[in-house]
């Protein structure tokens, strides 16, 4: 899935608990520095935020019309 | 990765777990006051026994697992962090449930001292968990619906307590003040400006997350906090300054917002990825049917005043507010915290090394189904007790007792499971 800010999305707005988390981390991990992810979510996930935070990524959220947030991961 | 998971600044199982097996002793109080006085509790919403009643069911069960989730869950709704957390659930539940003891005790005797002893240890309570939930929520910016509602639901237990208290010594010292008016506004800023306002922000995020939805639109879920928070407003301005048609038309504009929210989330409901109904979508079911029915018939009586003074009519639409609305939506949405945090603690115990059992080992599917079924019977048994109570008062409150007893025996034995399944992740852990 290709989205106008990065071709890496993980959009997991219908995925159970702590699939977006995984899925998240598995993909940052492909990524090489500065490199950017989006994840697509129905709620801002603080306790990923938190582990963003320790690791040294940079992140933005953004809510949309239909509920989504789009939080932008720098790797 | 495992390890990722972890929140190491994530109270301790205990500290929600005190709350959430307190509450169903406090539901099955409140239904062992039904069995015993039977039909002269229902006989007015201002019986001694009905006011313990409804203290024992909003402040013994709802307020209880309420604070409990609170003091777990904020962190992770809203990035909010409480300082000491374990201090502060093991003081908000010890207040909690003495001050609760005594005003519901204070009621049902008629012991206007009992009161006033209950409504310092109340207020102090009320005022710990407020500090600690105030100070964390704003070190957050309020960048999601959730939080903007979390902050707002704090100014409306504030009140809710404060009406209470004012109440409280007005019944005690025999205050020359319009009663009725006000305990409806006490009702109002409990049920609608704090258990309301904080039932939607959790919505937003547990709906989608646990029943696989599309999420609430962005601006509804926005505005819906300061537009319960307005319409209070005008509804205490019109009491104050004692307009009838402002307090009217406030109710009926809260019965409609809570109409409006509770039809958008059966309409998100209807658009789950999630094929299997379990025993949280269905008592989300029954919770939202049950609050529109409910809010229908506030609106009617905002519109025709009269009605309200039918016999029975505020006791039929307590119970179907209460016992079909926020209990169904509060048990419904505890089926999923229980296993959820047990597991995240068995995670956390097996440190990456063993994986923790999956979450309906910690309680199983047709455990909670069944426990709902008697739920609903007893919710209809209610029912059929405010119209029939000579004939039914008392066996409904026996259902009522059977009824949360099963939730505190499901809980005590998802608890079980848990401590078996850590002392089996020990037990491996230490032969790795």
């Amino acid at each position: 899935m290709s989205h106008p800010k990065t071709s890496k999305v993980v959009d997991a707005r219908f995925m159970e608990a702590p699939e977006p988390f995984v899925k998240t981390m598995e993909m940052l991990d492909t990524l090489k520095p500065g490199e950017r992810m989006l994840l697509l979510l129905y709620r801002e996930p603080h306790p990923l935020y938190k582990v963003l935070r320790q690791n040294g990524h940079a992140y933005e959220s953004e809510q949309l019309a239909d509920g989504t947030f789009e939080i932008l991961i720098t790797c | 990765m495992q390890a990722l998971l972890s929140f190491e600044k994530a109270p301790p199982l205990a500290a929600p777990l005190r709350f959430f097996l307190t509450a169903p002793l406090f539901a099955m109080l409140a239904g062992l006051l039904l069995l015993v006085e039977g039909p002269a509790l229902l006989a007015s919403r201002w019986s001694p026994a009905a006011l313990a009643a409804t203290h024992l069911l909003t402040l013994g069960f709802m307020l209880q697992i309420m604070l409990g989730a609170l003091i777990q869950i904020l962190p992770v709704v809203a990035g909010a962090n409480l300082e000491r957390p374990l201090g502060v659930a093991r003081l908000v539940h010890l207040g909690l449930t003495l001050g609760t003891l005594m005003l519901a005790a204070g009621f049902y005797f008629s012991q206007p001292e009992l009161l006033l002893v209950a409504v310092p240890v109340l207020v102090t309570t009320a005022a710990v968990f407020l500090w600690a939930s105030g100070r964390a929520l704003l070190g957050v910016p309020s960048t999601s619906p959730t939080i903007r509602g979390l902050k707002l639901a704090l100014p409306g237990l504030a009140v809710a307590v404060g009406l209470g208290v004012l109440l409280a010594v007005a019944l005690a010292r025999g205050l020359p003040l319009a009663l009725p008016a006000l305990v409806d506004l006490h009702a109002g800023w409990g049920l609608g400006g704090w258990a309301g306002v904080l039932l939607a922000a959790m919505a937003y995020v547990v709906v989608p997350m646990f029943q696989l939805t599309p999420g609430y639109p962005a601006r509804p879920s926005w505005y819906f906090p300061p537009a319960v928070l307005g319409l209070l407003l005008l509804w205490t301005a019109g009491v104050v300054l004692d307009v009838s048609a402002m307090q009217r038309l406030a109710m009926g504009g809260l019965a409609l917002a809570g109409i409006v929210f509770s039809g958008l989330t059966l309409r998100l409901q209807n658009q789950r990825r999630r094929a299997r109904s379990d025993a949280t979508y269905r008592y989300w079911q029954l919770g939202l049917a049950a609050t529109i029915f409910a809010l229908c018939m506030l609106s009617t009586a905002s519109v025709w005043p009269l009605l309200a003074e039918f016999a029975g009519w505020s006791l039929f639409f307590a119970v179907i507010l209460l016992v079909g609305g926020f209990m169904s939506f509060i048990v419904g949405m505890l089926y999923k915290i229980v296993p959820f945090l047990s597991w995240l603690h068995l995670q956390n115990c097996g440190q990456a090394r063993v994986p923790a059992p999956a979450m309906n080992k910690i309680l199983s599917e047709a455990a909670m189904q069944r426990q709902m079924l008697a739920h609903g019977a007893s919710f209809a048994l209610l029912l059929a007790g405010v119209l029939w109570p000579d004939w039914l008062a008392r066996p409904a409150g026996l259902g009522f007792v059977l009824a949360n007893g099963w939730l505190l025996a499901n809980l005590l034995g998802a608890m079980r499971n848990y401590r078996r399944h850590a002392a089996e992740i020990a037990a491996k852990l230490a032969v790795l």
